[in-house]
């Protein structure tokens, strides 16, 4: 018996939502318990006034410099997508070639509007000695970096306009699993792509992430440090790789004395619950649930264009795909801040040593300008991390709880 | 071409006696020597023309006079010294070598032009390092691929000149070329002209209809660039040079099987023909793009129809033996491929800019690119087997229409 079309879609589309709910819910838990309560923290008992203005100041700036840009871009694709077809004549290619030539104008000119936040970025940055860069060395670089922009949507129109030749407005059906499949490939290969590695020298440091990996139950994984003292000052760290390729990446600006080996290992154990947690395996997870609905929308916005079978498409589906990217910001920043917290409490677990855990995140405040607690809207919408009070908060709360 | 105020005549025959080609460049030295004094002399005159034309808008005659004789004698010891022409030429620059150029008499020029002549004749300077003179570079590849068209017609056609008696008339061709412009430029900077020198290669109809060959240029090219995609123009050319790169992997393994095909029955296989025939025609399609010899962002299947294009007969049959030691018999080819090919880039960049001011490439500059094409087209058919013509080295000429720089036909 066949089945009304309604019926049908309806079925379809509530298949897939409950497809997208059961893959969000596995994905969902951490080890941070449920029944955590952090107890308040006053940042003004353990910063100065003056590191407390400079980090606001700073992160103010940088947090409206990026709003701003934001709001340009939407503007700028919202033009294009208007009137961006007008760069067909300049294609001699077929529609697949064309389409790949209005993707790449579409984000030449979004690099045109961009410099001016990047270079107010930068000043702002090099004022407050936190990156070393010139502006020369930076523009070059930025401009380098668009080659790589374009390879990237170029491969992408490939698969999506190939999908779109056969399957029409259902290109998304094969497109989504395309992405992600790139999606982990990207994350199997990224430590393979990261320049300036050498192995960590340092021996404590090296028993201690062995020690730290086979207390969360895994095999020790590669430590690497990653120079970058050519750019900045500011200490970071990353979980990298998948399967084989993990990888520990450390800053050299980690390692340069400004922060204690205590303070380190602190940072090592909780890149070590990254992967341990299979925090990396979770991000293409979350990946695919994102890119399934995203695709989706996106060929059902440029349908009136002729779905993206047509390169006049294209610069609808950039600005749909940028605008959707844009609204899943604060769910992609939720769920990154909850995979940090778990890294946070697998660390504190791990080293029991919730006063370094405590004296880092300090440091990361009056080393890299962390404002210790940005207002509420803005870490809701953009931050990928637990503010710095947060963090240090939840020490104090292992603290408690274990009773030391 | 008639109107340009810097003429290049050629009344040379191609022969060439074997004895002076032998020791030319030693012959030279008494020339090379008084070059030297007579530079001397202009970089002083000179000074003094810029003076007064800047103040009262005309040059002095008789400077001017020492100046064209200069430049006439520089044009004509270029083309001694790069087996351009045979006969020694004379010290003082008088009218009559076969190799030669003619100057218009001195008119006004505007104040603000001579005023700034040296630096406007930058990009033209730079323009005349990279077709006339030799690239910075250390190593001996570097120097040989960075050769100017003048040096690398000299180098090959001394060889070529002392086997066959003979300059072989494409690579005398390209060395008219660049002593033409060399001589532009330093009129240009000697206040003698007003005009800004002129990239085109098209020659004079005395130095011959450019040969029959099975690859032919076809330009129907209009000039007009996005200033847009002019600027991203090195970027916009990412997919297509992975997508280059790529399918160059299968077109090698092609040709190779071509190659023993052709040695064991003279012709090569249809199919395998029409696949690399695409190939290059892509190839130029990119070039072209890049280079900003034409506008359009190209196709990826190397199709016929783009405005930069190539035709290309089927190939016929080939030489046994010229197929046999075809990856030999191209290295020639290949020299004169990597001075042109500095020749695109020049066209390229000075196009660059131009583009991104007016909207439009200029003529002079889009045919030098495009003739440095043909002839990388032409090399690159010839070492992929799809002929065994011998490409031919020279521009074309003011016979043939000068925005179709189409080949003469058979």
């Amino acid at each position: 018996m066949k089945l009304p079309s309604a019926v049908g879609t309806a079925a379809v589309v509530g298949a897939g939502a409950f497809a997208w709910i059961a893959g969000a819910v596995a994905l969902w838990p951490t080890e941070v318990p449920g029944d955590l309560r952090l107890p308040h923290v006053d940042a003004a008992g353990l910063f100065t006034p003056a590191q407390l203005h400079e980090a606001e100041r700073f992160e103010t700036f940088l947090r409206w410099n990026g709003i701003l840009s934001e709001l340009v871009v939407l503007v700028v694709l919202t033009i294009y997508a208007r009137g961006g077809t007008r760069f067909i004549r300049e294609s001699a290619a077929g529609r697949i070639g064309t389409g790949m030539l209005l993707g790449m104008l579409g984000l030449g000119i979004l690099w045109f509007t961009q410099v001016p936040f990047g270079l107010a970025a930068l000043w702002w940055e090099r004022r407050h000695g936190i990156v070393d860069v010139g502006y020369v060395e930076w523009f070059v670089g930025y401009w380098f970096g668009l080659a790589g922009e374009f390879g990237f949507i170029c491969l992408a129109l490939l698969i999506v306009m190939v999908c779109a030749g056969q399957l029409r407005d259902r290109w998304w059906v094969a497109g989504a699993p395309a992405f992600v499949a790139l999606y982990a490939l990207f994350a199997w290969s990224y430590p393979y792509l990261v320049p300036d590695l050498r192995p960590l020298r340092d021996p404590e440091l090296r028993a201690a992430s062995q020690r730290f990996a086979r207390a969360q139950g895994i095999d020790p994984v590669p430590v690497s440090v990653e120079d970058v003292s050519a750019f900045t000052n500011a200490p970071n760290a990353e979980a990298a790789g998948t399967g084989g390729s993990r990888r520990i990446i450390l800053w050299n600006t980690l390692l340069d004395g400004r922060f204690p080996d205590h303070e380190v290992e602190v940072v090592i154990a909780h890149e070590l619950g990254h992967q341990s947690r299979d925090h990396v395996l979770k991000s293409i997870g979350w990946y695919a649930l994102l890119a399934v609905p995203g695709t989706f929308a996106i060929a059902l916005a440029t349908r009136r264009q002729g779905s993206l079978r047509e390169a006049r498409a294209v610069p609808v589906a950039l600005f749909v795909f940028v605008a959707l990217s844009l609204a899943a910001q604060p769910l992609q920043a939720f769920v990154a801040r909850r995979m940090e917290a778990e890294a946070d409490w697998v660390a504190l677990e791990t080293t029991k040593d919730p006063r370094s855990a405590r004296t880092l995140f300090e440091h990361f405040t009056t080393e890299a300008l962390a404002d210790p607690s940005p207002p509420r809207w803005s870490a809701l919408l953009f931050d990928t991390h637990p503010s710095t009070l947060q963090r240090i908060e939840m020490a104090e709360a292992w603290r408690i709880r274990r009773g030391r | 071409m008639n109107e340009r105020p810097v003429r290049l005549v050629l009344r040379d025959d191609l022969r060439r006696s074997r004895l002076t080609v032998f020791f030319r460049l030693f012959l030279a030295i008494p020339h090379l020597f008084w070059f030297w004094i007579w530079a001397s002399a202009v970089s002083a005159t000179v000074f003094v023309q810029w003076l007064v034309t800047v103040v009262r808008a005309r040059p002095i005659t008789a400077l001017n006079t020492f100046h064209v004789h200069f430049v006439r004698y520089g044009a004509q010891l270029t083309a001694y010294v790069a087996l351009a022409a045979n006969p020694f030429p004379g010290f003082l620059g008088e009218p009559g070598y076969p190799v030669e150029v003619e100057i218009d008499p001195a008119e006004r020029q505007s104040r603000l032009s001579a005023g700034f002549r040296l630096l406007l004749a930058i990009p033209a300077l730079w323009m005349l390092a990279l077709v006339n003179s030799v690239a910075i570079g250390g190593a001996f590849a570097v120097f040989l691929v960075g050769a100017g068209v003048v040096f690398t017609a000299a180098f090959l056609g001394w060889f070529a000149a002392l086997v066959r008696g003979t300059m072989p008339r494409g690579l005398r061709n390209i060395a008219a070329y660049g002593i033409r412009y060399t001589a532009e430029v330093w009129a240009y900077l000697l206040l003698v002209v007003e005009r800004y020198p002129s990239s085109d290669p098209t020659l004079p109809g005395e130095a011959g209809a450019l040969p029959f060959r099975p690859i032919r240029l076809v330009v129907t090219d209009d000039r007009r660039r996005s200033r847009l995609t002019t600027f991203f123009r090195g970027f916009l050319v990412v997919p297509h040079i992975v997508w280059l790169v790529l399918w160059g992997v299968v077109v090698v393994l092609a040709v190779l099987v071509n190659w023993f095909v052709l040695l064991a029955r003279g012709r090569g296989v249809s199919a395998l023909d029409r696949f690399v025939a695409a190939y290059l025609r892509y190839q130029l399609h990119v070039a072209a793009f890049l280079w900003l010899i034409a506008n359009p962002f190209p196709g990826f299947a190397g199709r016929q129809g783009y405005p930069v294009d190539l035709e290309i007969d089927r190939p016929d049959r080939q030489a046994r033996l010229v197929t046999a030691f075809r990856l030999f018999l191209a290295i020639p080819s290949w020299i004169i491929s990597g001075a042109l090919q500095w020749l695109v880039l020049a066209a390229g960049i000075g196009g660059w800019f131009a583009a991104l001011v007016t909207g439009r490439m200029p003529e002079g500059l889009r045919n030098a690119g495009a003739h440095g094409l043909r002839y990388v087209a032409q090399a690159n058919g010839y070492a992929y087997l799809l002929t065994d013509r011998y490409p031919f080295a020279g521009p074309p000429t003011e016979a043939q229409p000068p925005q179709l720089l189409l080949d003469e036909a058979p």
